[in-house]
C-alpha cells in the first residue's frame, strides 16, 4: 500500500495547517454535545458533593467501584502516548513521527481526566489538600509509606513531565503556525512559540533537551503505571496481593493506549485526509504491536491462574474460579475475549491493513480494558475472604452520569485540540523525510 | 560559531536543499564573513555538523536538577517521617524501601524542570527581538544562512550566496 509520490515539505505544511482552517457547522454540532456531555457529568458531581459519596454505588465490601476504574482506565490510556513519543524515539522507529503529536495530545487529556477520578472519589473534595505535603498546624503529613500517597505522588509528576514534553514538542510547530498566521492569531502564537527561530543554536540545545526528556519519560512511564498496580498488589485482597501486577498493568495500560491511538487516529485520518502522512504502514506498525502488547496480556491472565492454583490457597483459588464462573463471568469473559483473543486477528495482514477491522478491533480492545478494570477492582473486593463479607455491587445513575462526562470531556479536549494546534508534528515529519522518508512509506 | 562582528547589517541566504546548506556553510570557510546564525524548518545533523558544532551541555541542567530531585523527594519522606513518627504495619519509621518511589518520581520530575530550565536559558528564550531579523519561510521549506558583515561587504556576500543558487535579503 505505498503512497508515492514522496512528500514535500511544502505538502506536509499545507496538510497539516489545512486543518486549522475555520470549522464547519458539523463540528461544532459534535462540541455542544459533547459539552452537554461534560455539564451532565459536572452536574451528576455536584449533586455527589451536595448528597455524599453514598450517591454512587460503591458498598461494603465493593468500596472501590467505577471511580477507580475510570481512573485506572484513563491512566492506561495516557501510557501510549509517552511509549510512542519517548521509547519508540530512543528506539528511532520513524513510524512514530506522524501519530506522535495525537498520541502525546491524548496522553495529557487522558491523565488530566484520570487525575480527576480520585477527587471524584473523595467525597470531600474540599479538604484535598490534606494529600500534599505542606507545613500545617495539625503537625500531620501524608504517609509516604502508603501505595496511595506514591499514586499522588506519581501522577502528579507525570502530568507534568508529559504536559512539558508535549510543550516543548510543539513549539517548532507553533512557531511555523505563527509563521503563516496573521492579526490575533499571530500575536497568540508569537507569543506560544516563545519567539522560535529555529536558529542553529536553538536547535543544538533542543535535540540534546529533547532527548533527555525521552529518556526520562521512559522509566517514568513503567514506574506510573507499577505505581497505580501496587494500589492494589501492596493490599492483602485475594485476586490483588501478586508481584505479577505491576508488568502486568504496564503492558495492559500500554495494549488500551495503542487501541485509542488507532481509535483516535482512524476517523482523524480520514476528516483531515491524512491518508499520505499516517499510511497504512504506520496503521499496521501499531496494529503488530498491539499482537504483542495482546500477547503479554493474556500471558498474565492465565499466570494468574496458574499462580492460584499453584499456592494451593482456598482464598486464592476461590477468587479466581469465581472471576469465571461467578457473578461477573460475563464481565470477566469480555475481558478475555476482548484483550487477549481478539487482537490475534491482527496477524492476518488482510485483516491489519483493513481499516474498518483495525477500528472495530481498536474499539473492541477498548471496552476489554475497561472490563479488564472492573474485573480487577470490583471482582476482588467483592468476593475476598470470608463468605459473609462477599457482596455485589452495580454502578449507580449518577457513577454512569460522570463517567459520561469524562468521556465527553476527553473527547471535547481532544477535537478542540485538532481544530486549534498541529495534530501532526511538521517539524519531525521533515525531519522523517530528510532520514529517506521512512516513515511508513 | 555565534558572530562577532559589530556591524549592523546581516544577510541571509535562503536554500531550499539541506545539503545544499550544508555544502554553503563549509564553503564560506574560505571567506572572511561570519556565519551569525543558521535557520532551518527542522534540526539537521548534516547543518551541525558542518558548523562543527559542539555537543549541547543542556545535559548538565538535568544531572544537577536529577540529583537535587533525588535529594528532596528523600529528604521529605524521611523528614516526613521523624516529625510523625507512625508505625505503620510494623514497618521501620524511615522506610527506605518505599521512600524510593518517592525518591525516584521526584528525581525524574526536577530533571525534567532543569532540563527545560536548561532549553530556556541556553536556547536564550523567549527570544522575541530574534523575529525582527528572520525569514518566515525558515520554519516552512527553506534554510537561511545569515551573515552578519560590514557595509562594503555587501555585495560580496549577496553574491556568493547567489552564485550558489540561493535567494538572498538583506536585514538592515
Amino acid at each position: 500500500m505505498s503512497e508515492s509520490p514522496q512528500l514535500t515539505y511544502g505538502e506536509i505544511d499545507r496538510t497539516v495547517l489545512d486543518t486549522l482552517r475555520p470549522p464547519t457547522g458539523g463540528y461544532w454540532l459534535v462540541i455542544m454535545v459533547l459539552i452537554l456531555g461534560v455539564l451532565l457529568g459536572a452536574a451528576c458531581w455536584v449533586y455527589q458533593i451536595f448528597v455524599g459519596i453514598g450517591a454512587g454505588g460503591q458498598n461494603i465490601p465493593v468500596a472501590w467501584g467505577t471511580y477507580l476504574i475510570n481512573f485506572v482506565f484513563w491512566v492506561g490510556i495516557a501510557h501510549s502516548g509517552t511509549l510512542i513519543s519517548a521509547i519508540l524515539y530512543l528506539f528511532r522507529a520513524g513510524w512514530r513521527n506522524p501519530i506522535a503529536r495525537a498520541a502525546e495530545t491524548m496522553t495529557v487529556f487522558a491523565v488530566s481526566i484520570a487525575g480527576l477520578f480520585p477527587f471524584i472519589h473523595l467525597g470531600r473534595i474540599w479538604i484535598v489538600y490534606y494529600m500534599l505535603p505542606y507545613p500545617n498546624q495539625r503537625y500531620l503529613w501524608p504517609n509516604f509509606q502508603s501505595p496511595l500517597v506514591f499514586d499522588v505522588v506519581a501522577i502528579s509528576t507525570y502530568l507534568t513531565v508529559s504536559s512539558l514534553f508535549w510543550y516543548t514538542g510543539l513549539i517548532p510547530d507553533l512557531a511555523a503556525v505563527r509563521d503563516k498566521a496573521t492579526g490575533v492569531r499571530k500575536k497568540i502564537f508569537t507569543i506560544l512559540s516563545l519567539g522560535w527561530t529555529g536558529k542553529h543554536e536553538q536547535w543544538r540545545h533542543y535535540t540534546r533537551g529533547y532527548l533527555f526528556f525521552a529518556a526520562l519519560a521512559t522509566p517514568l512511564v513503567v514506574s506510573v503505571h507499577s505505581v497505580v498496580s501496587w494500589d492494589f498488589a501492596l493490599s492483602v485482597v485475594p485476586g490483588w496481593h501478586s508481584t505479577i501486577f505491576a508488568p502486568y498493568f504496564v503492558a495492559g495500560a500500554i495494549h488500551s493506549g495503542l487501541a485509542m491511538v488507532l481509535t483516535l487516529m482512524i476517523p482523524l485520518r480520514k476528516i483531515f485526509r491524512y491518508e499520505r502522512i499516517v499510511t497504512m504502514k504506520i496503521l499496521e506498525a501499531v496494529a503488530k504491536t498491539i499482537i504483542f502488547t495482546g500477547l503479554i496480556v493474556g500471558y498474565a491472565y492465565a499466570v494468574e491462574y496458574f499462580l492460584a492454583w499453584y499456592s494451593h490457597n482456598a482464598v486464592e483459588m476461590e477468587a479466581f474460579r469465581w472471576r469465571a464462573l461467578g457473578d461477573y463471568s460475563l464481565e470477566f469473559w469480555i475481558m478475555v475475549v476482548c484483550n487477549s483473543m481478539v487482537p490475534l486477528l491482527f496477524f492476518f495482514k488482510r485483516i491489519r491493513t483493513s481499516i474498518p477491522w483495525l477500528l472495530g478491533i481498536s474499539i473492541l480492545i477498548n471496552v476489554g480494558m475497561w472490563y479488564e478494570r472492573f474485573v480487577i477492582i470490583v471482582g476482588s473486593v467483592a468476593h475476598g475472604f470470608i463468605p459473609h463479607a462477599w457482596g455485589l455491587y452495580r454502578p449507580s445513575a449518577i457513577e454512569f452520569g460522570i463517567m459520561l462526562g469524562a468521556f465527553s470531556l476527553f473527547f471535547l479536549l481532544f477535537l478542540l485540540f485538532l481544530k486549534h494546534l498541529p495534530s501532526i508534528s511538521m517539524t519531525e515529519m521533515k525531519e522523517t523525510l530528510d532520514h529517506g522518508g521512512d516513515h511508513g512509506d | 560559531m555565534e558572530g562577532t562582528m559589530a556591524t549592523d547589517i546581516s544577510v541571509i541566504g535562503l536554500f531550499s536543499d539541506e545539503q545544499k546548506t550544508a555544502a554553503v556553510i563549509e564553503d564560506m570557510s574560505g571567506y572572511p564573513w561570519q556565519i551569525d546564525r543558521v535557520h532551518s524548518p527542522f534540526p539537521s545533523h548534516r547543518i551541525f555538523d558542518a558548523l562543527k558544532l559542539k555537543k549541547s551541555p543542556v545535559g548538565w541542567f538535568t544531572l544537577v536538577g536529577g540529583i537535587l530531585g533525588f535529594f528532596t523527594g528523600f529528604g521529605l519522606a524521611i523528614y516526613t517521617a521523624l516529625e510523625w513518627k507512625l508505625i505503620v504495619w510494623g514497618k521501620p519509621i524511615v522506610a527506605w524501601i518505599p521512600f524510593v518511589i518517592v525518591g525516584f518520581e521526584c528525581t525524574i520530575l526536577f530533571s525534567v524542570f532543569a532540563n527545560v530550565l536548561g532549553l530556556i536559558v541556553l536556547g536564550n528564550l523567549p527570544d522575541y527581538k530574534g523575529l525582527e531579523k528572520y525569514d518566515t519561510r525558515c520554519s516552512a521549506d527553506h534554510f537561511g544562512i545569515v551573515v552578519s558583515c560590514e557595509e562594503e561587504e555587501q555585495e560580496q556576500v549577496l553574491e556568493f550566496f547567489k552564485n550558489n543558487g540561493g535567494e538572498t535579503r538583506v536585514f538592515e
